[in-house]
C-alpha cells in the first residue's frame, strides 16, 4: 500500500511539473472538443448550386423558385451549356448543377413528367447525401404540387383521392443538430487518445531514463507498481470526463436524458479499458516514439473508425465491423450516446456494460502478464 | 563430523553465470566469489561484459545459464530475498530528474521499506554526507554531473544495504567528485558494507581490496593490487625526455623493453629482469637519437603497467582461452 501511494505520488508530481503534459491532458481535450463541435458539422444548409435552364419558361422558373426559396440550395451563378459544368465543380464553385432540360415546361404542362437533371458532386459524400435528399424531396413536393393544382383546375376534389401521407419525425435530436450527436461521441475519443497515450508511455519513459532498473531492485511487486502507474491517470480521466460532459452540456446545450451513476460506472469501465491498452504498448514497445505511434494507432484510429462515432457501425464492412469488437470504443460510444441522448438505461446498455468489464479484466490482466514475460 | 560452512560466508558466490543475447556471449562463465565487507574492483575494457554481470547480480537481468549467491541467496530463485540487501547504480543517471533531491531519496526510501520515523534521520544524514543538503528542493536534472552521481549513491544506500554494486559510478564525474566519492566509499567500507564497483580508472582500482580483470566475458585474473603488481615479470623505469612521441618508438626498440607508455610527464618503460644497466643503455639510446633526457630513474610498478604486461593476448581475437590463463597464472 504505502510502496503504491509512492509510486502514484511521484507520477502525480511528474504529469504536474511538466508543461507539456499537463497541456496534453487538460487543455488539448477542451480544444478538441471546440474545434470538432464547432468544425466538424455534418449539417448541411446553403449549398451553392449552379443553375443550366435550357427551358426558359414560366413553370422552369417556378421550380427554380421553390429550389431558391428552399434554405438548402444559394443558386449563385446560371449557366450557358452543358460543357460548363465540370469547371463549375472543379473549381468548386457549386456542389449542385440543376439543369432543366428543354420541354421541361411543354412537358408539365401537357400534363407529363417534366424531367429536371440534378448533379451532385460527390467527392464529399456526407453534403452530396444530404443535398440529393433535399433535391429530391424538394423536387417531388413540386411535382406533387403541380400535379394536385392541376387536378383541381381540371375539376377534381383532390381531398377524396386518397392516398398515403407519410409524417416523419426525428426523435433525441430532433433539430439534427451535429454537436448532439459528436460530443457524446467525442468524449469517448478524447478520453481514449489521452489516456492511452499517457499510460503508454509512462513505463517506457522509464525504461529510457534508467530509473526503470532502480524500480526492478526495489521489493516492489508488479502489481503494485502497475496500479501506483494507473492511478494518477485514472483520476486524470475522471477529471476529463467531467470537464467535457460539463461543457457539452452547458456550452453545447446538449441533453443528458440517462442515469448519472450508468454513465459513471461505464466511464470508469472504460477508462480500465484505455488504461489496461496503454499499458500493453508500455509493456512492449522499444521506445517512447514507438509507443506513441502506437497509442495513436490504437486509440485515436478505432475510437474515431470503428466506435460509431463518425461513421454509423452498421455501414462498415463485416470485416471491420469484426475489428471494432476489439476496441472498447465501441461499446462505450453506444452507452454515452444512449446515456445522454435517449436516457436508456440498465435494462438496454447492460451488455455493453458488461463487455467492457470483461474487457477491463482481460486487458489489464494480459498487461502485467506481458510485462512480467518481459523482464 | 563435517560442519557446513555458513551459507552466506560470502557476500557474491558466482557459479558458472552465463549471459547470451541472441548469439552474442556477454557473459561467459563467471565463476568466484567475494568475501563480506570487501571493496571488489572489476576492470577490464569495453565491452567485456562488466555491466551484464553486475546486472545479473543486481537481480536486474535474468542470466541464461548458472546462478549468482548473494548473501546465500539465488538470483534466479530467490530475487525478493536478495533486492532488499542490495543496492544498484547503474552506469547512467537513474533517478528521476523532475523530482527535487529529497523527493527522489524519500520515493526511494518509502519504495524500499524504509522505516518512516528512520526516514527523516536517514536523509538527511546522506544529504549530509554526500554534500547536498543545500540543494535539497533543487530538481535532479539541475544538479552538476558529480553531484547527480553522489545523489544517485545516496538513494542507493537509504535502505542501508549490506551489498553495493556500482556501475562506473564516476565516469564523466570531474576529479574532485572523484575523490570524494571515494572518500564515501572508504567510509561504507568501515562500515562493513561490501562493495562491488566497476571501474575504468586504474587509480580508483588501486583503492580496492582485490580486483578481477575481466575481458571478453570472462574473468582473466584476479588479485589484490599488490599482487598484481608483484605478477609484473621486470621492473619500472621512469625516464624524462624531451620529446615523448620521439622516444617512444626509440625505447620500444630496445631488447630488453616489454612495454612502454607515457604516463603524465614521463615515459614509463618497463625492462625484463635480467637486465643489469638499462638506464644507461635507455639514456645512451635516446641521446643518441638527439634527445635531452632530464632524468632517468627506476619506478614503482602501477596497475596500468601490470595490466598492460600481464595481458598482452587477452584482448586479441582468436588466441585460445587457456593459454590467456597461461599467462595470467
Amino acid at each position: 500500500m504505502r510502496r503504491i501511494y509512492a509510486i502514484a505520488r511521484k507520477e502525480f508530481i511528474h504529469i504536474v511539473r511538466d508543461p507539456r503534459t499537463m497541456i496534453a491532458v487538460l487543455i488539448m481535450p477542451l480544444l478538441q472538443l471546440f474545434l470538432f463541435s464547432y468544425a466538424v458539422s455534418f449539417d448541411v444548409k446553403d449549398l451553392p448550386t449552379a443553375l443550366l435552364d435550357q427551358d426558359h419558361t414560366a413553370i422552369s422558373r417556378q421550380y427554380v423558385d421553390a429550389l431558391k426559396q428552399s434554405n438548402y440550395f444559394v443558386v449563385n451563378q446560371n449557366l450557358a451549356s452543358a460543357s460548363e459544368i465540370d469547371g463549375i465543380f472543379d473549381a468548386n464553385k457549386a456542389r449542385v448543377v440543376v439543369v432543366i432540360g428543354p420541354g421541361f415546361g411543354d412537358a408539365v404542362a401537357a400534363g407529363r413528367a417534366g424531367a429536371v437533371q440534378i448533379l451532385i458532386d460527390g467527392s464529399e459524400p456526407n453534403s452530396a447525401q444530404l443535398g440529393q435528399a433535399y433535391a429530391n424531396g424538394l423536387s417531388q413536393i413540386w411535382g406533387a404540387k403541380t400535379a394536385i393544382s392541376r387536378a383541381e383546375a381540371s375539376g377534381f376534389n383532390t381531398a377524396q383521392a386518397g392516398g398515403l401521407s407519410a409524417r416523419t419525425r426525428i426523435w433525441y435530436n430532433p433539430e439534427g443538430k451535429s454537436a448532439s450527436y459528436l460530443v457524446p461521441g467525442l468524449i469517448v475519443l478524447l478520453i481514449a487518445v489521452m489516456t492511452v497515450q499517457q499510460t503508454a508511455n509512462t513505463l517506457v519513459s522509464e525504461k529510457e531514463q534508467g530509473t526503470f532498473e532502480q524500480l526492478v531492485v526495489s521489493p516492489i511487486k508488479r502489481i503494485e507498481l502497475m496500479i501506483g502507474k494507473v492511478m494518477p491517470w485514472a483520476v486524470m480521466a475522471a477529471l476529463n470526463v467531467i470537464t467535457v460532459s460539463a461543457i457539452g452540456l452547458l456550452v453545447f446545450q446538449i441533453p443528458f436524458r440517462g442515469s448519472v451513476v450508468l454513465f459513471a460506472v461505464s466511464s470508469f469501465l472504460f477508462v480500465l479499458c484505455v488504461l489496461g491498452l496503454g499499458l500493453v504498448i508500455s509493456a512492449r514497445a522499444s521506445s517512447t516514439e514507438v509507443a506513441n505511434q502506437l497509442a495513436m494507432m490504437i486509440s485515436f484510429l478505432p475510437a474515431f473508425m470503428l466506435s460509431g462515432f463518425v461513421f454509423p457501425l452498421a455501414n462498415i464492412p463485416p470485416v471491420l465491423q469484426g475489428i471494432s469488437y476489439l476496441f472498447p470504443s465501441r461499446y462505450m460510444t453506444v452507452i454515452s450516446r444512449t446515456v445522454f441522448l435517449k436516457g436508456g438505461g440498465w435494462d438496454v446498455l447492460w451488455p455493453q456494460v458488461a463487455a467492457l468489464a470483461v474487457y477491463a479484466v482481460v486487458i489489464i490482466t494480459l498487461s502485467s502478464l506481458l510485462y512480467r514475460e518481459r523482464s | 563430523m563435517i560442519t557446513p560452512a555458513p551459507i552466506d560466508e560470502f557476500a557474491l558466490d558466482v557459479r558458472d553465470l552465463r549471459k547470451e543475447f541472441k548469439g552474442t556471449v556477454a557473459v561467459d562463465g563467471v565463476t568466484m566469489t567475494v568475501p563480506r565487507g570487501e571493496v571488489f574492483g572489476l576492470v577490464g575494457p569495453d565491452g567485456a561484459g562488466k555491466s551484464t554481470l553486475i546486472r545479473m547480480m543486481a537481480t536486474v537481468l535474468a542470466p541464461t545459464s548458472g546462478d549468482a549467491l548473494v548473501f546465500g541467496r539465488s538470483v534466479r530463485t530467490e530475487a525478493a530475498k536478495v533486492k532488499p540487501r542490495i543496492g544498484y547504480m547503474s552506469q547512467a543517471f537513474s533517478l528521476y530528474r523532475d523530482l527535487t533531491v529529497k523527493e527522489n531519496l524519500e520515493f526511494f526510501a518509502e519504495l524500499r521499506g524504509v522505516p518512516r520515523k528512520e526516514m527523516a534521520s536517514r536523509s538527511a544524514k546522506l544529504l549530509e554526507f554526500s554534500g547536498l543538503t543545500e540543494f535539497a528542493k533543487r530538481q535532479a536534472q539541475f544538479l552538476s554531473g558529480g553531484m547527480k552521481q553522489k545523489l544517485a549513491l545516496a538513494a542507493t544506500l537509504i535502505s542501508e544495504p549490506d551489498l553495493l554494486f556500482l556501475d562506473e559510478p564516476t565516469t564523466g564525474v570531474d576529479p574532485v567528485s572523484r575523490r570524494e566519492f571515494w572518500r564515501i566509499i572508504s567510509g561504507l567500507h568501515r562500515q562493513g558494507i561490501t562493495v562491488f564497483v566497476a571501474t575504468p580508472y586504474m587509480d580508483e582500482a588501486e583503492r580496492c581490496d582485490e580486483i578481477a580483470f575481466m575481458t571478453q566475458g570472462r574473468i582473466i585474473l584476479r588479485d589484490t593490487p599488490a599482487g598484481m603488481k608483484r605478477r609484473v615479470p621486470g621492473r619500472v623505469i621512469e625516464v624524462d625526455v624531451s620529446d615523448y612521441r620521439a622516444a617512444m618508438p626509440i625505447v620500444r626498440a630496445l631488447p630488453f623493453s616489454t612495454s612502454v607508455e607515457v604516463s603524465g610527464e614521463h615515459l614509463r618503460v618497463l625492462v625484463s629482469g635480467e637486465c643489469e644497466n638499462c638506464e644507461a643503455e635507455i639514456r645512451s639510446a635516446l641521446e643518441g637519437a638527439g634527445l635531452a633526457v632530464s632524468r632517468i630513474r627506476p619506478a614503482a610498478t602501477d596497475l596500468e603497467m601490470a595490466f598492460a604486461a600481464l595481458i598482452p593476448t587477452a584482448t586479441l581475437p582468436g588466441r585460445d582461452d587457456a593459454e590467456v590463463l597461461a599467462v595470467a597464472e
